[in-house]
C-alpha cells in the first residue's frame, strides 16, 4: 500500500531530516511511527501527502509513484489519503457539517452524495448532533473527531494521523485512538505518527521507530522503545 | 455548473462571515475611488475655470473715426470668415462712450477728464473673441491687410498679449499639476488597495492552507477570493457613483453661480460620461484587486 525506498530528505543547507528510510506498509495495516521531537517522523508523514518532496529515493502509494508528483496532481493524491493533524486544521468560519462537506465539495461531489455521506460520517465519529456548531464551540476531542470525519469522508484507503492526540488529554486521546482502531478494522490502512508512549504500548500494533532520521527498529506488535 | 455555484456560495459565505473584514476592504475601495473622483472633479472645475477665463479674453479693434459703415461691416464679415474667430461684436462710438461712463461712474476724476476732452473720443469698434487664446496673434495679423489697415486706429491686443501668454502658461502648468496629482493619488490608491487585499488574504492564510491539505485545487481556492474582489469593486463603484452624483447635483448651482458660467455642470459632466468614468473606475479597481489577490494568495498556495 505504501512503499518508501531509500528516502533521504535534506533541508537546506545541511539538515538531514531522513536518511535512507525504507519500509513497506501492507493494505489494512495499523502502523505507528514513533520518535522523539525532531526525529523526522512528521517529515515522513508530510512526504506521504506531498507537503514535502524527498531529496532522493522513491515513494509509492498504491500503484502511484508520488516521488516527483506534479503540482497539479497533489489535490488528487490528497483526496485519496485522509490526513488528521495535531492542530485539527479546521476551517474556523465553517460549521462542523461544512468542514466535512468541504472535502467532498472540492472534489466536485454531487450535492445528493454530500447530503448522504456527511451525516453518516459524523455519526461514525460521534458528532451526529453537532452539525451546526463552529469549531470554536467544540472541545479539543470533538474538533479532532471533525478532523477524522473529514479525513474519512472520501472513504480513503489510507489515513495518516500526525500526532492526532498531541493537543488532547489522556481520556480524549484514548477515545481518538479507539476511533482510529475502529476505522482500521473496517479495512483502512492507518499510519499513526506519535511520540505518546502509552498509546503505542496499548495499541500492540506494528511500530516503526525513527531516531535522527533513520529507522532504528520495525517491530510487529511492538512497543515504544525510546527512552 | 455545480462547481461555479459552489464558488458563488463560498464567496457569499466569506463576505457574510467575515463581515468586518469585507466592510473594511469595501471602505478602503470606496475611499480610493473617492480620491480618484475628487482629483477628477478638481480637474473638471479647473478646466472649466480656465475655459471661463479664456472666454473672457477679447480683443477690441478700434476704427478710425468716420470709417464708413460699409467698411466696418466688411471688417466684421472678414473676421467672421476666419476659422479662428468665435464671435465678433460691433460696438458703436455711443455704446463705447456709455460703457466707459458706466465703468468709471465712481471715479469723478476720469469723468472730469472726459468732459475736458469734449465730445466723444471713442470711435466704432469690434470686439473679437477667438476660439483659442493662441489664435489672437493670427487674427491681429490677419486684420492688418492693406484693405483694412487704414481704417484701423488701434488694437488693444498688445496689452492682452502679456495676459494671454501668462494665462496660457499658467493653465498649462495647472493641467500638468493636475496630471501629476492624479498620478500621485493613483499610485497611493494602488498601494492602499494592494495592502488591503494582502491583509485580507493574510487573515485567510490558514484557511487557504487547510483547503490545500484537504485536496482543493488552486483555482477552486482562488476563485471565491477573486469573485469577492470583483464584487467588492462593483459595490464600491456603485456606492461611489451614488455619492458623486448626489454631491455634484448639490454642487452644481453654487458652482455655476460662483463661476458665472451656465455650462459648468458637474452633474452634467458626470452623467454624460458615466459609463466611461464609473465603468472605467470599476474595471480599473477590479483588475487591480484581482491581480493583487492572485499575487497575494500565491505564496499561501505553496503547500
Amino acid at each position: 500500500m505504501i512503499r518508501f525506498t531509500n528516502i533521504n530528505k535534506v533541508y537546506k543547507p545541511t539538515t538531514h531530516a531522513l536518511v535512507g528510510v525504507s519500509f513497506h506498509v501492507k493494505p489494512g495495516e495499523f502502523v505507528s511511527i514513533v520518535g522523539s521531537s525532531g526525529s523526522g517522523k512528521s517529515t515522513l508523514a508530510k512526504l506521504l501527502f506531498a507537503e514535502e518532496r524527498p531529496t532522493s529515493g522513491k515513494i509509492v502509494v498504491g500503484d502511484w509513484d508520488i516521488t516527483q508528483i506534479h503540482r497539479s496532481e497533489i489535490p488528487t493524491l490528497r483526496r485519496q489519503i485522509g490526513v488528521v493533524f495535531q492542530d485539527f486544521k479546521l476551517l474556523g468560519r465553517k460549521t462542523v457539517y461544512e468542514n466535512v462537506a468541504f472535502a467532498l465539495e472540492v472534489a466536485g461531489a454531487a450535492n445528493a452524495r454530500i447530503k448522504e455521506v456527511v451525516p453518516q460520517v459524523l455519526k461514525i465519529v460521534g458528532l451526529g448532533d453537532k452539525h451546526g456548531r463552529y469549531p470554536n464551540q467544540l472541545s479539543g476531542g470533538e474538533q479532532q473527531r471533525v478532523s477524522i470525519a473529514r479525513a474519512l469522508v472520501h472513504r480513503p484507503k489510507i489515513i495518516v494521523a500526525d500526532e492526532p492526540t498531541g493537543n488532547l488529554d489522556t481520556v480524549t486521546s484514548r477515545e481518538i485512538i479507539e476511533l482510529l482502531k475502529k476505522i482500521n478494522e473496517f479495512g483502512t490502512t492507518v499510519v499513526l505518527v506519535t511520540h505518546d508512549r502509552d498509546i503505542v504500548n496499548a495499541l500492540k500494533k506494528r511500530v516503526l521507530t525513527i531516531n535522527n532520521g533513520k529507522i532504528v527498529s520495525d517491530v510487529e506488535h511492538g512497543k515504544y522503545m525510546l527512552g | 455548473m455545480r462547481t461555479i455555484l459552489r464558488v458563488i456560495k463560498f464567496t457569499g459565505q466569506s463576505l457574510w462571515r467575515n463581515a468586518w473584514l469585507s466592510l473594511i476592504t469595501l471602505t478602503i475601495f470606496v475611499l480610493t475611488l473617492m480620491t480618484v473622483n475628487a482629483v477628477l472633479l478638481v480637474n473638471v472645475v479647473t478646466s472649466s475655470a480656465i475655459k471661463a477665463v479664456q472666454n473672457e479674453v477679447q480683443v477690441a479693434v478700434y476704427f478710425v473715426p468716420g470709417t464708413s459703415e460699409a467698411t466696418e461691416k466688411a471688417v466684421r464679415g472678414y473676421l467672421l470668415g476666419l476659422s479662428q474667430v468665435k464671435t465678433v461684436e460691433v460696438i458703436t462710438a455711443e455704446q463705447a462712450l456709455q460703457n466707459f461712463k458706466d465703468k468709471n461712474a465712481g471715479d469723478p476724476t476720469v469723468l472730469a477728464a472726459l468732459d475736458e476732452v469734449g465730445g466723444n473720443p471713442f470711435g466704432d469698434a469690434v470686439v473679437v473673441s477667438a476660439k483659442s487664446p493662441d489664435d489672437f496673434a493670427f487674427i491681429i495679423e490677419a486684420i492688418k491687410t492693406p484693405e483694412f489697415a487704414p481704417s484701423i486706429k488701434q488694437t488693444d491686443y498688445t496689452d492682452y498679449q502679456v495676459v494671454i501668454e501668462k494665462l496660457t502658461s499658467f493653465t498649462d502648468k495647472l493641467r500638468l499639476a493636475g496630471l501629476v496629482l492624479a498620478g500621485f493619488f493613483g499610485l497611493i490608491s494602488m498601494l492602499i488597495i494592494f495592502n488591503a487585499i494582502r491583509i485580507a488574504i493574510y487573515v485567510h492564510r490558514d484557511e487557504i492552507t487547510i483547503m490545500k491539505l484537504v485536496g482543493a485545487q488552486d483555482w477552486f481556492i482562488r476563485a471565491p477570493f477573486l469573485l469577492e474582489a470583483v464584487l467588492l469593486s462593483l459595490l464600491a463603484t456603485i456606492i461611489m457613483t451614488g455619492v458623486v452624483l448626489a454631491s455634484t447635483k448639490a454642487l452644481d448651482v453654487p458652482l455655476m453661480q460662483y463661476f458665472g458660467q451656465a455650462n459648468l455642470s458637474l452633474w452634467g459632466y458626470f452623467t454624460s460620461n458615466a459609463l466611461v468614468i464609473f465603468g472605467g473606475e470599476f474595471v480599473g479597481l477590479a483588475v487591480l484587486s484581482v491581480l493583487t489577490t492572485v499575487f497575494a494568495i500565491r505564496k499561501h498556495l505553496r503547500v
